[in-house]
């Protein structure tokens, strides 16, 4: 138990780390998603097409090939033109959780405008709104209720693969973790749990407060 | 006095230079995707070098994730029949172990099998590579052990009691999502209720389950990459290990993106064939607003959604 309160303040630390990670990315994640969806559903191919090239290449490798690939390919080709350095792990990991999680997020928002009936945007341009006043005073306050649910559930799944930057020794709870098991290697089974019930203590609250909202929705629905 | 009149009504179209400006925008593509091959050309030494390491790495991480997803298919029946089960005791184990399992990362649980459990296992006696290796010792053929077996299987027994959790969700939307009147229909002909699970109730659950089943699949390739962690040599490891010693960054950066393209050479036509699986199974809709309540459903299903690699309900969206 000893070993527990000993670890207890590093191990907070890297709790507090992880959720400053995701509470940075994902507001990053969203705009940079919004970004996407709507050039995904331009009628442009110059916006349309680049758009969807992204979002399939993010989606179809695993995040963890992303991570070495920006931090230790991209960052090494970066420093010898002198064009920057990305040995940060905070500036690379945000940016790596943000750019694959626009990826997902993008599909959120473009199943969130689609799951609005097109004939609510007709109405509106033939009372004559213009189709920004559609966008913002028509499409997005009802897509926003039906968008929350699975944002909520992207914003969990961030907070689980914040995990994975440990790899470029990220100052996050898993680094933190594999550290002292480290150190104290006789008696790892502690400090693993402790690490997951931190993870479980940021998790569950905000899986349930989601799970209570989509209940809520559905009835309204 | 004979007057003709030829009307021609000539539509004043408007000119639109969109088409123009797509081609163009094909003819550019065109151009990149041949400066690509260029980019590929340079390296090509490279490639031939490593492609083929890299080729059978990326076959046994196809390998791992099959046995994976079978015996995680196997933990989530299990689990979301205990979840379904009679007994409180025997639905809230099933709880804890969704809840657990899903609320941290999996990074984190394959870390705990190996170094965690797996060394203390091992310290009272119980290696999973000493046991492979005497039984086969009896069959005179040991040197079939790799010397990772350890580290393969606990990577694989991590793996899939992670996912078994995530299907176990699954599982249990799509029974729950049974109409519970089939099964007084079933009960009241006759049917024992084995025999209405076995006959009514599975099949019907089974074509919702396909969908998310694949999507989870895809994940699934996606996340044995953290096995590297572990010393499993696949694609990831594979690569790292031959992208670390180069000294040249350009190199380096090349096989990084060689190894991504090989996983996405895996990952994106699966994801096709779950889409094409996804417009043939459980979703059918005639209407719009058929389309609209399924859209609606989808995204308020977080037990089922897990991370949408797969577009939302149905993708093409674009011709209105």
């Amino acid at each position: 138990m000893s070993l527990v309160q000993q670890v207890l303040p590093a191990f907070l630390l890297g709790a507090r780390n992880t959720l400053i990670y995701c509470f940075v990315s994902f507001p990053l994640a969203l705009l940079l998603g919004l970004l996407l969806a709507v050039m995904r559903s331009s009628r442009i191919v110059w916006f349309s097409s680049p758009a969807k090239i992204f979002i399939e290449v993010i989606r179809g490798t695993p995040i963890i090939v992303q991570i070495f690939l920006i931090y230790y390919g991209l960052g090494a080709v970066l420093a010898i033109y002198n064009l920057a350095t990305l040995d940060n792990a905070w500036t690379a990991g945000i940016a790596i959780l943000a750019i694959n999680y626009a990826a997902y997020e993008s599909e959120v928002f473009r199943a969130g405008f689609l799951s609005v009936e097109h004939g609510q945007t007709e109405a509106a341009l033939s009372l004559g709104m213009t189709s920004g006043q559609n966008f913002f005073r028509i499409v997005l306050p009802q897509a926003i209720p039906l968008m929350i649910p699975p944002f909520v559930n992207d914003f969990i799944y961030m907070l689980k693969d914040s995990a994975i930057l440990s790899v470029i020794s990220a100052t996050e709870l898993t680094s933190v973790l594999q550290y002292y098991v480290f150190r104290n290697s006789s008696q790892p089974i502690p400090l693993y749990a402790l690490a997951i019930v931190l993870y479980l203590l940021m998790a569950l609250p905000i899986s349930y407060v989601a799970r209570w909202y989509e209940r809520r929705l559905r009835a309204a629905l | 006095m004979q007057q003709t009149q030829t009307i021609t009504t000539v539509e004043p179209r408007t000119r639109s230079w969109l088409p123009v400006i797509n081609a163009l925008y094909y003819v550019v593509l065109a151009i990149a995707l041949l400066g690509f091959g260029y980019y590929l050309y340079l390296n090509l030494s490279l490639i031939t070098l490593y492609l083929p390491f890299l080729l059978q790495a990326a076959a046994l991480t196809i390998g791992i994730s099959v046995v994976s997803m079978v015996l995680a298919l196997i933990f989530g029946l299990i689990g979301a029949l205990a979840r379904l089960s009679r007994f409180a005791l025997i639905r809230w184990i099933a709880i804890v172990y969704v809840e657990v399992v899903r609320g941290t990362p999996i990074f984190v649980q394959l870390l705990l099998w190996y170094y965690g459990i797996g060394y203390l296992l091992s310290k009272a006696g119980f290696d999973p590579y000493t046991i492979a290796f005497n039984i086969m010792t009896v069959f005179q053929s040991n040197s079939f052990v790799p010397l990772l077996f350890s580290a393969f299987f606990y990577g694989i027994l991590g793996l899939s009691f992670n996912y078994g959790a995530y299907l176990t969700e699954v599982f249990r939307t799509g029974i729950e999502s049974v109409d519970k009147g089939q099964t007084e229909a079933a009960l009241s002909l006759g049917l024992n209720s084995r025999q209405s699970m076995r006959h009514i109730v599975l099949p019907q659950a089974i074509r919702i389950t396909i969908p998310p089943f694949t999507n989870y699949f895809i994940t699934l390739i996606q996340d044995s990459a953290l096995l590297s962690v572990l010393g499993v040599t696949e694609l990831e490891e594979t690569m790292g290990s031959f992208a670390y010693p180069l000294i040249d960054p350009n190199q380096k950066l090349f096989v990084f993106i060689l190894g991504a393209m090989v996983y996405l050479a895996i990952c994106y036509p699966l994801s096709l064939l779950a889409r094409f699986l996804e417009g043939r199974f459980a979703r059918a809709y005639r209407t719009s607003g058929e389309k609209i309540d399924v859209l609606r459903a989808d995204m308020l299903d977080s037990d089922m959604l897990g991370k949408q690699v797969v577009s939302f309900a149905e993708d093409e969206g674009e011709s209105e």
